[in-house]
C-alpha cells in the first residue's frame, strides 16, 4: 500500500496524517482522527451523511482523495461548537426544532446548512432547499430541518 | 487489493510528460466524482491519478469576443456566475442540476465532459451554445466542435497525451436565448431521464437560428439538425415547436432505449413536449432582455 | 389537564445533543478490541446448486482469519417458517443468498478475500412472478419443507383467510357494487444508517451482540434457539443497542448477516463486525412486501357499505421473515377501516426466487389502505356520492365493535375529514379545476400496543438517587421517533422533577425489562404507560420518605436557625399536614402537603428528602420502582379476530393535485393530515412524525419502486431509487386531532406510522379528480398516468 503524509487544518488545528494513497478524506477522518461524526451512507457522492466543509465549500468527503486535502482547511461537525461547549446556533436550531431525528443525516446536514449560512446571511427557502438537496433523510421530510436552518439564520444575524 | 500513486502537477507542461511517462497507466482526476465512484465500483484502479486540481490557471468564465470557460470550472461556479445564468442561460440550467451542491463545488466541466456519459447534464447546453473544446498536448493546442467531441458513449476524441484546457463559445451565441430541461422524476440527485436544450435566434417574432441538444436520446449527446433546419424561418408559434418536437422525438433525430429510468416511447413524447417548451423559454429569454 | 409542566409542551431534544455534534455512537462508529470485519458474499443466481466452493486463494491472502460456507457450520434453519440456513450449502434461490463469509482484519481485506472465493454453479429454472409460482408447472422454490417433507408448490403454508358476515346477503343488500385490481411495488427503507452488528464471545461463550434492533428481546429468543442447535444451549445472550440510523421496520427480525457475525465470531474468537454498505443495503435487505389485491365493495341506496371482498396474491420472494406476515396486519384496515358488516378477506403468499420482504413503517397496511381506498373512491362515484361524504357516512365511531372484534374507544375519524375538507376548500374546488384536482383517504391503526405475541407488555424501571437525578432503564429502543424526549417529559411530570433531571437508557437486555419491541406505533402508549406506574410507584417511595424524614428536616432547619439567632421563636405547625402521603405531592423538584402548596416550611426539595432517606436517622432507604404494562388485550383467535390494540388511530389525509397532461407529471400543491393522536405530548416531535411519515408516502405513491428484473435489484443506490430530497417540496398541512384517550398516558395514542398510510391513495383519488385517470398500480409514475391518458383518448 502506498502512503502519503498529508497535512492540513483540522477544525481550525495544524494536523498531518500518514495514511495509504487510497483513503477518502472520509476515511482519514473517521479512522485516522477518530471523528466519527461524518458518516458513510452511501460511499459514493449519493447521500450527504459524510458532508464537511474544505476551505469554506461543502463537499462529499467519501470522494475527496486525501491527497487533494493538502494545505486546505477542513472542517468536521466536531469543530463547530464553541471551546466550551457551546453549540452553535445551527445545532440548537435542530434540537429545538426537531430538525434532528435518528441522527444519521445530521452531521453532514448541519455541515451543509453551515456553508450555506457562512456564504449567505439571509438565505431564501429555495437557497436552503438547494444547500441540502444532497443530504438525505429518511425520517423528517425535511420540513423542520428547512424550518431549523431558517431559525439559526435569523439567529446569526 | 486496490493501489495507487498520485501525482499533483502544477503546470500543463508537467501534466503532459507524466502522461508521457505513464500513458495509459494514468487516469486524470479533476473533480473525482466520476473517477473516485468509478474505482469503487469498478474495484479497479489506474497505477496513478494525475490531479490536475494544482492547474489552478484553468478556472474562469470570462467574456472576451467570445466566452471562455476553463476546464477545471466546478459547475457552482457556472451556477452562481451572472454572465453564465443572463447570457448562456442552458449552460446554468444544465450545471445547476448537476448532483448537490457538494458534487457541484468540486466536480469539474471539463471532467463532466470528458467522462462523456450519455447523460452528462453540460453536453446539451454546449451542443446549443456551439461550444469549441480546446484540446492541449504538448505539441500545441486544436479545436473540437463540441458536436464532433462524443464518439461513442464513454469515448471521446481526446487523445491519450491531450489535456481539456477550454470551451470556447462565441460571441454571437451571447445574442441567442437557450434553456435546458433535464427531466426526471425528482428534482434533484439524478441522472436525467433525459435532457433537452435549446437556444434560437429572433428577428422579431421569427426564428433565424436554433439548436437542438439532446442527451440520453442516443449513445452519446446528440444535435437534433433536422427539427432544428424545420424551426429556421418559421413563425415563434406554438404549433411550429409543436412540430419541431415531433421532429426532434423521430428516430431521424434520436434513438433512446428502454432503461431502467425510463422507456423509449416515454423518453420520445418528452422530447416532443420538452423542445417546444424549452423553444419557448429560450424565446422569453431573449424577450426579457 | 391544562397545569402539566411538562406533559403536552414542545420539549426540545437537548436529551439528544449527541447527534448534532458528531459524538453519538452509532454501530458504523463501534469498535472493540481485536475486532475483526466480516464479509459476505451473495449468489451469482436467482436459482441455482452450489457444485463447488474454492477458498484456497482467500485464505492465502494475509490478514483473513476465517472463511466461513455452508459446510462449516451447522446446518440450522432459521426463519419465520424456517426455510433458510445461515450459509446456504447446496441451493440458492435468489441473487442475495449467503453463499460464503468472511472474517479479516480490516474491512478491505475482508472484501478482497470474499471476491477471491470462487463458486461454481448450475443454474436452475426460477420463477420471478407469483402468478406464474402458483401454476402447477412452476419450477418449486423449496423442495422440501422445514422438516423435510416434499412440498407440493410454491404456495406458502399460512393461508390467511377473514371471514366476518355473510358476503352474499351483503351482496343482496347493495344498490351498487365496484372491483378493483389495485397493486403495489417492492419499496426500500432507506434507513440512513446501514445494517450492522458486532458480534462477541466472553471465554465461557456468552455472547454480547451490539446491535440496532427495535426488538432487543426477539433477538435474544431467536439466537436462544439458534445456540440450542449449535451446541450453545444456556449460554446468556446479551444485546445491546448502539444508537439506531433509523429502522422504519427493518429490524425487526433476527437478519441473516447476524447469525453470520454470530458465527464468525465464534470460530475467530473474536468480535466480529458486519457492516453493509448502500449496495448492500439495497440487494440484501428484506424491504416492504408487494401485493396485488382484487377488491370488490358494494353499498346500499343511502351510500353504507355493504360488503366487502378482497383477495390479495403476495410475492414472498424465496424465504419468510416478516413479510410473509403482513396480510394478517392487512385484516385490520380490511375488516374495520369504515363501517362494513360483511367481509371476506383472503391472502395468498407465494414463494418466487425474488428478494423476500419483512416490515417496513405500517407493515402491510399501506398496500391494503391503497386498495380499500380506491375502492371507496370508485364505489362513490358509482353510488353518485361526493366521495367525502360517503366517507362521512361510512366512518367508524366510538364504541363500535367491528368485525374483527377491535373495540373503537376514543375516535376522531369525523373531525379528521372534516379538517380535511375545510383545509382544502373541498365543496368548492371538488371535480371542478382541469387538470388540477382533490382526492382523500384514511385510515386505522393500532395506537394503543399490538398483541402480536403472547405478552404485548413493556417493562420499565425507574431509579431515583439521592440527589434527585432519575435514571429510567427503557426497554425500548429509540431509532430517532423522539421517544428519549417524550419518556423524559413524562417521567418528569410524573415524578415531579424537571427534563434535566432524568436520563435513560435504551435497549439493553442486561438492564432492561421485558418489552414486545418497538414497532406498531406503541412505544410512546406502552413505555408511556409503564413510565407513568412505575413514576407513581417511585414518588409513593419518597412520599413515604417524605413523611418520615420531613418534620426532621424542618425541625432541624429551626434548631439551626435557633443557634444563630437565639431570639427566633419556632412556630406552631400543624405536622398533620405532612404526617401521611397521600396528602403530599412533588412537582418541579419540590415536596409539599397538597392542601397548602406554598406553605412557608412544608415546601422543601425533593433531594433533600431523598438525601435523608439514604444518609438520615433511621431505616437507609434507596428509591427504584418497577411497572411492567401489558394492556388488556387479545391476539388473534383462530378465525383471526380479536382486539388486539387498547386504542386505535384515525386520521385523514387529502391531496391537491396538478397533473402534466402532456408528461404524466404530477405535483402535490397541498397535503392535508389530519391524525387523530389522542393527546400531543410534545407537539413539535410530533409534527415530526406525521411530517416524515407524509413524505415517504409520498415517495410510495408517486416515485419509489425497487426494479427488480429476473429477481436481481437494478437500482442498488439512491441514484436511481427515487427517495426524495429536500427539493421535492411537499406543503404538508398537519391537523392535529385530540380525542383524549382514557387509556392511554395523559391520553396519548401512538402515531408513528399512520402518516404514511393513507398518503398514496389520497394522490391516486386526486390524480382520478383532475384528469379522469385511475391509476392502481404504484408508483403512480409519469409514465403511467401517460399512458393512461393515452388510453383513455
Amino acid at each position: 500500500m502506498k502512503k502519503v503524509s498529508v497535512s492540513f487544518t483540522l477544525n481550525g488545528d495544524p494536523v498531518t496524517a500518514e495514511v495509504p494513497v487510497t483513503w477518502s478524506l472520509l476515511k482519514t477522518l473517521r479512522e485516522y482522527f477518530e471523528l466519527t461524526g461524518a458518516k458513510e451512507g452511501c460511499g459514493v457522492g449519493e447521500c450527504g451523511a459524510c458532508t464537511v466543509i474544505v476551505d469554506g465549500d461543502a463537499v462529499n468527503a467519501c470522494l475527496y482523495p486525501v491527497f487533494e486535502a493538502e494545505g486546505k482547511s477542513v472542517m468536521t461537525i466536531e469543530g463547530i461548537a464553541g471551546e466550551d461547549g457551546t453549540l452553535h446556533p445551527i445545532q440548537t436550531a435542530f434540537l429545538e426544532n426537531n430538525g434532528v431525528q435518528c441522527g444519521y443525516c445530521t452531521s453532514g446536514m448541519i455541515m451543509s446548512a453551515k456553508a450555506l449560512l457562512d456564504q449567505n446571511q439571509g438565505p431564501m427557502e429555495d437557497e436552503i432547499r438547494t444547500s441540502i438537496a444532497g443530504n438525505f433523510c429518511r425520517c423528517t421530510g425535511y420540513v423542520q430541518i428547512v424550518e431549523a436552518i431558517e431559525m439559526a439564520a435569523r439567529e446569526m444575524e | 487489493m486496490i493501489d495507487y500513486d498520485y501525482k499533483k502537477p502544477e503546470s500543463l507542461e508537467e501534466v503532459f510528460s507524466l502522461l508521457k511517462e505513464y500513458g495509459p497507466k494514468a487516469t486524470l482526476i479533476a473533480g473525482g466524482t466520476d473517477v473516485m465512484v468509478n474505482i469503487r465500483n469498478t474495484k479497479k484502479a489506474p497505477e496513478v491519478l494525475i490531479s490536475l486540481r494544482g492547474l489552478k490557471d484553468l478556472r474562469y468564465i470570462k467574456k472576451n469576443k467570445g466566452y471562455h470557460i476553463g476546464a477545471l470550472t466546478t459547475h457552482r461556479m457556472l451556477e452562481l456566475s451572472e454572465l453564465v445564468k443572463t447570457e448562456l442561460s442552458a449552460l446554468y440550467d444544465g450545471a445547476s442540476r448537476i448532483g448537490s451542491v457538494q458534487v457541484r463545488n468540486v466536480a469539474t466541466i471539463g471532467g463532466n465532459i470528458c467522462n462523456a456519459a450519455p447523460s452528462a447534464d453540460t453536453a446539451g447546453p454546449l451542443l446549443v451554445l456551439d461550444a469549441q473544446v480546446v484540446l492541449e498536448g504538448p505539441k500545441g493546442r486544436r479545436n473540437v466542435p463540441i458536436a464532433e467531441f462524443f464518439t461513442g458513449t464513454y469515448k471521446t476524441v481526446r487523445k491519450q497525451g491531450e489535456v481539456l484546457v477550454e470551451f470556447q463559445i462565441p460571441a454571437e451565441m451571447g445574442h441567442f436565448g437557450s434553456a435546458y430541461w433535464k427531466h426526471s422524476r425528482r428534482k434533484a440527485m439524478n441522472l436525467p431521464i433525459l435532457g433537452i436544450a435549446v437556444s434560437l435566434k429572433l428577428d422579431d417574432e421569427t426564428i433565424t437560428d436554433a439548436r437542438i441538444g439532446l442527451t440520453v436520446a442516443a449513445p452519446t449527446p446528440v444535435r437534433a439538425y433536422k427539427a432544428e433546419e424545420f424551426l429556421k424561418g418559421k413563425q415563434l408559434t406554438g404549433d411550429v415547436l409543436k412540430e419541431a418536437g415531433k421532429i426532434a422525438a423521430s428516430p431521424e433525430c434520436c434513438s433512446p432505449r428502454d432503461s431502467i429510468r425510463g422507456e423509449a416511447w416515454y423518453r420520445r413524447e418528452i422530447i416532443e413536449v420538452y423542445v417546444a417548451r424549452m423553444a419557448m423559454l429560450a424565446a422569453e429569454k431573449i424577450k426579457n432582455r | 389537564m391544562s397545569d402539566h409542566l411538562f406533559v403536552g409542551k414542545s420539549i426540545p431534544r437537548t436529551i439528544e445533543a449527541d447527534k448534532v455534534t458528531g459524538k453519538a455512537v452509532y454501530i458504523d462508529d463501534m469498535k472493540r478490541p481485536g475486532m475483526l470485519y466480516g464479509k459476505i458474499l451473495y449468489s451469482k443466481y436467482a436459482h441455482a446448486t452450489i457444485k463447488s466452493i474454492d477458498t484456497s486463494k482467500a485464505k492465502k491472502l494475509t490478514g483473513v482469519r476465517a472463511i466461513l460456507t455452508g459446510q462449516d457450520i451447522p446446518d440450522v434453519r432459521v426463519g419465520f417458517l424456517r426455510d433458510q440456513t445461515v450459509l446456504k450449502k447446496d441451493t440458492v434461490r435468489q441473487f442475495r443468498d449467503e453463499v460464503a463469509a468472511v472474517a479479516a482484519v480490516t474491512p478491505e481485506i475482508a472484501a478482497e478475500a470474499r471476491d477471491l472465493i470462487e463458486v461454481e454453479y448450475e443454474e436452475l429454472p426460477a420463477v420471478f412472478d407469483p402468478f406464474e409460482a402458483m401454476k402447477e408447472e412452476a419450477p418449486l422454490v423449496h423442495e422440501v419443507d422445514a422438516r423435510g417433507r416434499p412440498v407440493k408448490n410454491n404456495i406458502l403454508p399460512l393461508p390467511w383467510k377473514f371471514e366476518a358476515g355473510d358476503i352474499e346477503q351483503g351482496r343482496k343488500d347493495s344498490a351498487y357494487i365496484t372491483t378493483d385490481n389495485v397493486s403495489t411495488t417492492w419499496v426500500n427503507q432507506c434507513c440512513m444508517g446501514t445494517s450492522g452488528c458486532v458480534a462477541e464471545f466472553d471465554n465461557s461463550n456468552n455472547l454480547t451482540l451490539y446491535n440496532q434492533t427495535n426488538v432487543i428481546f426477539g433477538h435474544i429468543g431467536r439466537i436462544t434457539e439458534y445456540f440450542s442447535q449449535i451446541g450453545l444451549k444456556g449460554k446468556k445472550i446479551r444485546v445491546v443497542n448502539a444508537i439506531v440510523g433509523g429502522s422504519f421496520g427493518t429490524k425487526l427480525d433476527t437478519d441473516i448477516y447476524e447469525f453470520i457475525s454470530i458465527q464468525l465470531a465464534l470460530k475467530t474468537r473474536k468480535p466480529v463486525k458486519i457492516l453493509f454498505d448502500r449496495e448492500e443495503e439495497f440487494r440484501a435487505l428484506p424491504p416492504r412486501q408487494p401485493a396485488v389485491f382484487t377488491i370488490e365493495q358494494g353499498c346500499d341506496k343511502e351510500g353504507r357499505l355493504t360488503f366487502r371482498k378482497c383477495e390479495a396474491i403476495l410475492d414472498n420472494g424465496a424465504y419468510t421473515s416478516w413479510g410473509a406476515t403482513t396480510p394478517s396486519v392487512m385484516i385490520m384496515p380490511m375488516s374495520s377501516l369504515y363501517r362494513v358488516p360483511n367481509v371476506l378477506y383472503k391472502a395468498t403468499c407465494v414463494y418466487t426466487n425474488n428478494i423476500y420482504c419483512q416490515a417496513m413503517r405500517g407493515y402491510g397496511n399501506p398496500q391494503a389502505t391503497f386498495a380499500v381506498e380506491t375502492s371507496m373512491d370508485t364505489l362513490a362515484e358509482k353510488a353518485g356520492i361526493d366521495p367525502a361524504e360517503f366517507r362521512m357516512i361510512n366512518r367508524n365511531r366510538s364504541g363500535d365493535e367491528t368485525p374483527m372484534r377491535l373495540k373503537i374507544t376514543s375516535c376522531g375519524f369525523e373531525e379528521c375529514i372534516n379538517s380535511v375538507k375545510e383545509k382544502l376548500n373541498w365543496d368548492e374546488k371538488k371535480g371542478k379545476q382541469k387538470g388540477r384536482g382533490l382526492g382523500m383517504a384514511s385510515l386505522i391503526h393500532v395506537a394503543g400496543g399490538a398483541r402480536v405475541t403472547r405478552s404485548d407488555g413493556h417493562g420499565m424501571m425507574v431509579k431515583v438517587d439521592e440527589y434527585g437525578h432519575v435514571d429510567v432503564i427503557e426497554s425500548g429502543t429509540d431509532q430517532g421517533q423522539g421517544s428519549p424526549t417524550v419518556i423524559t417529559q413524562i417521567v418528569a411530570e410524573s415524578l415531579g422533577v424537571r427534563p434535566e433531571d432524568v436520563f435513560l437508557t435504551f435497549g439493553d437486555t442486561a438492564l432492561a425489562l421485558w418489552d414486545a419491541g418497538t414497532h406498531a406505533s406503541r412505544h410512546t402508549f406502552m413505555a408511556g404507560n409503564a413510565a407513568v406506574r412505575a413514576c407513581a410507584k417511585a414518588k409513593h417511595q419518597i412520599l413515604d420518605m417524605a413523611v418520615e424524614h420531613m418534620p426532621k428536616i424542618i425541625k432541624g432547619g429551626f434548631k439551626r436557625k435557633k443557634r444563630k439567632d437565639p431570639d427566633f421563636v419556632e412556630p406552631e405547625l400543624d405536622y398533620g399536614l405532612i404526617a401521611d402521603p397521600e396528602n403530599l405531592d412533588i412537582r418541579d423538584r419540590m415536596v409539599f402537603p397538597k392542601k397548602d402548596p406554598d406553605h412557608p416550611y412544608f415546601r422543601i426539595p425533593v433531594s433533600q428528602v431523598l438525601r435523608q432517606g439514604l444518609l438520615g436517622s433511621g431505616e437507609s432507604k434507596v428509591v427504584v420502582a418497577e411497572a411492567f404494562y401489558d394492556p388488556p388485550t387479545e391476539m388473534l383467535d383462530r378465525e383471526l379476530k380479536g382486539n388486539l390494540s387498547k386504542t386505535y388511530a384515525f386520521g385523514t389525509t387529502g391531496v391537491e393535485v396538478e397533473v402534466d397532461e402532456q408528461t404524466g407529471e404530477v405535483k402535490i400543491l397541498n397535503l392535508v393530515a389530519a391524525h387523530d393522536v389522542g393527546k400531543a405530548m410534545n407537539p413539535t416531535l410530533l409534527l415530526g412524525q406525521i411530517y416524515g411519515a407524509a413524505y415517504t408516502g409520498v415517495g410510495y405513491g408517486l416515485t419509489e419502486e425497487i426494479k427488480v428484473v429476473n429477481g436481481k435489484v437494478m437500482n442498488p443506490g439512491f441514484r436511481d431509487y427515487q427517495m426524495l430530497t429536500a427539493m421535492d417540496v411537499v406543503p404538508i398541512e398537519p391537523v392535529i386531532v385530540e380525542p383524549v384517550d382514557e387509556d392511554g398516558p395523559y391520553g396519548a395514542k401512538g402515531v408513528g406510522e399512520p402518516g404514511l398510510v393513507p398518503t398514496a391513495p389520497a394522490i391516486a383519488n386526486a390524480i382520478y379528480d383532475a384528469i379522469g385517470v385511475r391509476i392502481r398500480d404504484l408508483p403512480i409514475t409519469p409514465e403511467k398516468v401517460l399512458a393512461a391518458l393515452k388510453e383513455k383518448g
